[in-house]
């Protein structure tokens, strides 16, 4: 079996090239949604890894060493994730991969633990992935964390009467129930609870209980479908204004969401950085997806620069002893601290105007 | 006014079923095909809408130009696939297969040429408009639904009974065999009912789409629910399977008012299966059975 | 070399939950499209049961009996309901199971899912890691087969054929019909069950999406590309299907159209059998 699983898997790896031809080249992996409904998340994630990766092989490498991201599709599904993972591992031996999506991540951490992989996760936010294992790090902070600062200061500013809008979906329940507790134990009370399917557009029936129940805002828990939730919530005379976190950003800029507030990862790009994202990929905006998975990328190219400079082999367990070592990890916009698997990271508020957004409250930790 | 409003948005999203629902009965009823890869026609069409708007074509011939290349999609499917099936005698689950087949090539063609996002009607500004009814709230877009649902149905009773077209295809539904004999040609007729039903199943998703927003996958619960209309009408029934989906549209929604939205779509279905265990025949089971 | 035995073991689950779909699709004529709500249910029994500290052995059995109850449950309505009917009771059915599997977080974990089910251990030798599962599902495999193989050669089988070609007859022949449907079902479920545990064992991690109904389209199509009704169909279905997305991913594609380039795949080649081979690779006609 041993050795008819080998040879199959050189016969594949020569089909693909995907023993690497030059001995200097660093492979890594990627785990991403590229298709289903979460395919334009995978689509913008793809795009930040790929930014950072052509930027460090344009400055010629990490010391000398060009660098290569292989991107793997898990169709949003945790069965594919681990045969992505899998596939990552054997043929091409990567020390690390980047995952994302929260039960896609969950699948992989076992994997992790037993191969010693350094998984990061740039964006997952489900409170499991704190201890999912050691072996895999998130470089944001958890549901948890961001709703805790978005609840404090909507009790304090808003009221004491909300309603719940969440995606059907593991981070989406998780606000759901953090915000609940959260906001139960500073006194308030929760008029409206209400779920969305992961996809679907139609809102309507949903916007409806939260508006009749009149609360004093909504806390929103969704990571698509902005523009037809902006809409729909455009079409319903008095809905109560709506918070959320860091996965709210993409309502801002819509008329229906004027005066809405959302909790902010504090991160960014310098904007020399941004342009040149932007001409690259011909788009708008470089998202929060892609900010954070070039942001992560960096980080593991730093943790290999490290071991290089140490000439220590690139193995999983030295990049996360790396990792826990360098521990802070500064970039000219971004706070990264590694105290547990869990970054610390700045969380602002803004509050969405007419053109854009105002920070409202500077960051806390 | 929440449940009037509730009613209101269900009995629109009923009449969107509705005309998903009669077109796939038009074909079950005639052809005997279990045409499930009419909802990957379903979304083509809304999709080519949206194509045709966004390169500043007028929005009707938008429509128009999406229903006619998705007659002609829907006769190439009956004349390239359904028809050498029947020819070969494929049993009536080689038929679902092949269509399950369909369905997944038409929507995975819709994401390769428009991509997976969700994508809106950015270049048709009305979309937004809300009109008001007394206490009830629609906007332009639900409200052609209800129009075009309304004369797709009636037009289609029109076209079955009164024309010669649509009475040959009555006939063929009836009985093929006989209609082989008769020279009606049921071939040629199944490929004009495909045309008919695909070209009209363009409505929904387009004023869908305007209302809501689109995306590929989507389509597939939507003509579920159809099917399930169309069986608890009762198999052949054009105005059953239209009345039936009203129902299920409205009681998806009323129900909202005591259960939360999560568990909507479980108790509808589980209303169906019970129902369909009590009384297989459907609320109004009329004479016309499939073609076998 | 992980990679190439996790698509094994993969391969084999499916292939014990394709030859539970043969028994109703194959064999008896149910048309059923929510065997992956079966195997999901065995799942969840499965790690729930582990995962409350019932040994091993115990737990499997658990969501081998509950399965065959559940699948003689399910396949009941097809005594009642003809053949169109029936695949849309039973497609309704696989979004009433998402539905609870998404929604009765209480006990299935919800969205969340269940993460880290503990693999079973025999004598210190544990079976999380691909090297020692693919004994297990090897094993597994080759008991389903089995049991297919005698059964399809006893009388009982026989006569299960006998009813598939025309039942009135077989009433007439004075053969209990609906006794050996519930029995097939039965049987048929249990497999699932196996597949379902299995799976759950492999993954260490289930979630409602596992176990969508595309994933029993997928069961399906494996079951009709290898071709219904042999042994060696819903052996070879599996391994051929699960082969595809590996190879797509050799090609050197954008990846944002390699996901719908490989569905857009599994289209044509169901299209494609069912014009040109009904039969599957090394079935009999459907």
């Amino acid at each position: 079996m041993k050795l008819f699983s080998v040879a199959m898997a050189a016969a594949l790896g020569i089909l693909c090239h995907a023993i690497p031809a030059k001995a200097q080249e660093i492979v890594l992996g990627a785990v991403l949604p590229l298709t289903g409904p979460a395919a334009q998340i995978g689509l913008e994630e793809q795009q930040g890894v790929q930014f950072a990766t052509d930027r460090i092989n344009a400055d010629g490498g990490i010391r000398g060493r060009k660098v290569k991201f292989i991107f793997e599709d898990s169709q949003g599904k945790p069965d594919q994730g681990v045969l992505a993972f899998n596939r990552l591992v054997d043929l091409h031996n990567t020390p690390s991969i980047l995952t994302a999506y929260s039960s896609i991540s969950l699948a992989l951490a076992p994997l992790a633990t037993r191969k010693k992989i350094l998984v990061v996760n740039p964006a997952a936010q489900t409170n499991k992935l704190d201890d999912a294992s050691p072996f895999l790090v998130n470089t944001i902070p958890l549901v948890r964390d961001e709703v805790e600062v978005m609840t404090k200061y909507a009790v304090a500013k808003l009221g004491k009467k909300a309603a719940i809008l969440y995606e059907n979906a593991a981070a989406g329940v998780d606000v759901r129930d953090d915000f609940k507790k959260a906001f139960e134990a500073s006194g308030g009370t929760i008029v409206a609870d209400e779920a969305i399917e992961f996809g679907s557009t139609n809102f309507r029936a949903s916007l409806l209980k939260i508006a009749a129940a009149k609360p004093d805002f909504v806390f929103v828990g969704m990571t698509v479908g902005y523009p037809a939730l902006a809409d729909q919530v455009a079409q319903i005379p008095g809905f109560p204004i709506g918070v959320g976190t860091t996965f709210l950003r993409p309502i801002v800029g819509h008329p229906a969401a004027v005066g809405w507030f959302h909790s902010g990862i504090k991160s960014g790009m310098k904007p020399e950085d941004e342009a040149a994202f932007h001409k690259q990929f011909n788009v708008k905006e470089m998202t929060f997806f892609s900010r954070e998975y070039a942001n992560s990328a960096q980080i593991i190219f730093k943790l290999i620069d490290d071991l290089i400079a140490k000439n220590k082999p690139l193995t999983g367990e030295n990049l996360k002893a790396a990792l826990f070592e360098i521990k802070t990890f500064e970039s000219p916009t971004a706070k990264i601290v590694f105290n547990s698997n869990t970054a610390k990271r700045e969380v602002e508020i803004f509050r969405a105007t007419a053109t854009g957004r105002e920070l409202v409250q500077a960051s806390v930790n | 006014m929440l449940f009037l409003q509730l009613i209101a948005d269900g009995l629109v999203n009923g009449c969107a079923i509705g005309v998903v629902a009669i077109t796939f009965t038009y074909v079950y009823t005639t052809t005997g095909v279990f045409h499930v890869a009419h909802a990957g026609v379903f979304t083509l069409g809304g999709y080519l809408a949206w194509y045709l708007s966004k390169e500043g074509i007028p929005f009707v011939l938008c429509v128009a130009l999406a229903m006619v290349i998705c007659a002609a999609v829907g006769a190439a499917i009956e004349k390239g696939i359904y028809e050498k099936l029947l020819k070969r005698q494929a049993t009536p689950l080689v038929q679902l297969i092949a269509s399950l087949g369909l369905l997944a090539v038409l929507q995975n063609l819709v994401a390769i040429l428009f991509t997976p996002n969700v994508l809106q009607f950015e270049s048709i500004a009305w979309r937004m408009k809300v009109l008001h009814f007394g206490p009830i709230d629609l906007t332009i877009p639900q409200v052609l639904t209800v129009f075009t649902a309304f004369a797709a149905v009636y037009g289609l009773i029109y076209f079955s009974t009164k024309t010669n077209l649509g009475r040959r295809i009555r006939a063929v539904a009836s009985n093929r065999t006989l209609a082989e004999i008769t020279r009606l040609k049921p071939f040629e007729v199944y490929v004009y009912v495909m045309a008919i039903s695909s070209a009209l199943v363009v409505l929904p998703s387009v004023f869908i789409g305007l209302d809501q927003a689109m995306q590929p996958y989507s389509s597939v619960l939507v003509l579920l629910t159809a099917v399930i209309a169309v069986i608890s009408g009762g198999l052949g029934s054009i105005r059953g399977a239209f009345s039936a989906s009203l129902v299920m549209g409205i009681v998806q929604n009323a129900v909202l008012i005591v259960v939360p939205g999560r568990w909507s779509i479980a108790l509808t279905f589980t209303l169906f299966i019970v129902f369909i265990l009590f009384r297989p025949t459907g609320l109004f089971a009329t004479k016309i059975r499939r073609a076998s | 070399m992980n990679f190439f035995l996790s698509y094994i073991i993969l391969a084999e689950i499916f292939a014990i939950v394709a030859l539970s779909t043969n028994f109703l699709v194959g064999v008896i004529g149910i048309f059923s499209v929510s065997q992956a709500a079966i195997m999901g249910v065995g799942a969840y029994a499965y790690a729930i049961a582990v995962m409350a500290g019932i040994p091993f052995p115990l737990a499997l059995l658990l969501a081998i009996t509950l399965c065959a109850l559940l699948n003689v449950a399910t396949s009941l309505p097809s005594l009642r309901l003809e053949g169109d009917y029936f695949v849309v009771t039973s497609f309704g059915l696989q979004i009433v199971a998402t539905a609870v599997f998404m929604n009765w977080s209480a006990v299935t974990g919800g969205t969340s899912g269940i993460a880290g089910i503990p693999a079973p251990r025999f004598s210190g030798l544990s079976f999380d890691e691909p090297e020692n599962f693919v004994f297990l599902s090897t094993f597994a495999l080759g008991l389903a087969s089995a049991g297919y193989w005698l059964l399809m050669r006893s009388s009982y089988g026989r006569t299960l054929h006998a009813i598939r070609l025309d039942e009135l007859a077989a009433v007439a022949a004075g053969r209990h019909v609906l006794q050996m449907k519930l029995g097939i079902s039965a049987v048929s479920g249990a497999y699932a069950g196996l597949g379902g545990a299995l799976y759950a064992i492999f993954m260490s991690f289930i979630d409602p999406s596992s176990f969508e109904i595309h994933v029993s389209v997928l069961i399906l199509t494996m079951l009709v590309v290898g071709g219904a009704r042999t042994l060696a169909g819903s052996i070879l279905g599996p391994f051929i299907i699960l082969a595809v997305p590996q190879m797509l991913t050799l090609l050197a594609l954008p990846p944002h159209l390699i996901g719908p380039l490989r569905s857009l795949a599994f289209g044509v080649i169901l299209v494609s059998f069912m014009l040109w081979l009904p039969k599957g690779l090394a079935g009999r006609k459907i």
